[in-house]
């Protein structure tokens, strides 16, 4: 594991992440997040997780994030700016309890970071390996949340019923 | 060289990073992100983790979660959608009262 890929993600990863959080123009949270997960991917592969960061890639990047771009330019978001006093009156204090959660943060790291380094063991995970587990111990859990999956479709399938009977009643008073 | 600490300290700052975007935030869709920067931090140390222990629970906790979040993402981003029509906006200061 060479050290220089990881402070290469690292600092690609958290530039993207300030992007999301700072950036003015919801177009552009988007897309840093999309450079967020690509580099949090990159992370999973140097630690030899290869399912979970090609799934990371294929759902989040794939499927999840363009969901959120076509959500913001289908309510064209830039037709309404934000007034620059309105946003900067609470920011400061969320800075603050910002700051604090990163130290104490670093306070709990603080013993981790003398620890050994991550040679000790070599696990590698490969599809071969997630599966076993996954349909062996993980097997209720598996089913459970394809459950969860099935009951996230109902809901969205009533919210969108709910808008279009309201938009009928709209149009029809 | 790269400890554990080194992963656990990048996951804990994207985590107070999200924790700023979260709190501070007045736009809906961008609470939404910074809450995908939480378990996305939560996810690195995971993974961390199960690298370090030797143990594979910690990758298929971070592929439920990733599922989890998945499901979360639909149902808000359609919450937000629903906001739009009703209120034109998607300003959270404007969630003033519980019915429409």
């Amino acid at each position: 594991m060479s050290p220089f890929f990881f402070y290469l993600f690292a600092t690609i990863l958290i530039l993207a992440c300030l992007a999301v959080v700072f950036a003015r123009n919801p177009l552009y949270n988007v897309l840093a997040l999309v450079v967020a997960i690509f580099s949090l991917s990159c992370l999973f592969v140097l630690l030899e997780a290869f399912f979970v960061g090609m799934i990371l890639l294929l759902v989040y990047a794939g499927a999840v994030l363009i969901f959120f771009l076509f959500v913001v330019m289908c309510l064209n978001l830039n037709a309404t700016p934000l007034s620059s006093a309105q946003q900067n009156r609470f920011q400061w204090l969320g800075g603050i309890v910002g700051l604090m959660f990163a130290s104490s943060l670093c306070l709990a790291t603080k013993s981790f970071i003398k620890a050994q380094t991550m040679e000790a063991s070599s696990i590698q995970g490969t599809i071969e390996a997630i599966g076993k587990i996954l349909f062996t111990d993980y097997l209720l859990p598996f089913e459970l949340t394809s459950l969860l999956l099935l009951i996230a479709i109902f809901g969205i399938v009533s919210l969108a019923q709910g808008a279009l009977s309201t938009g009928k009643n709209m149009e029809n008073s | 060289m790269i400890t554990l600490g080194s992963y656990l300290a990048l996951s804990g700052i994207i985590f107070s990073i999200g924790l700023v975007g979260v709190t501070t935030s007045r736009n809906v869709i961008k609470v939404l992100l910074s809450l995908e920067l939480l378990l996305a931090a939560s996810n690195l140390s995971f993974v961390a983790f199960s690298k370090f222990n030797g143990d594979y629970s910690g990758q298929l906790i971070v592929f439920f979660v990733i599922l989890v979040a998945a499901a979360e993402v639909a149902i808000g981003l359609a919450i937000i959608v629903l906001m739009y029509r009703h209120l034109s906006t998607i300003q959270a200061d404007e969630l003033r009262t519980m019915k429409w």
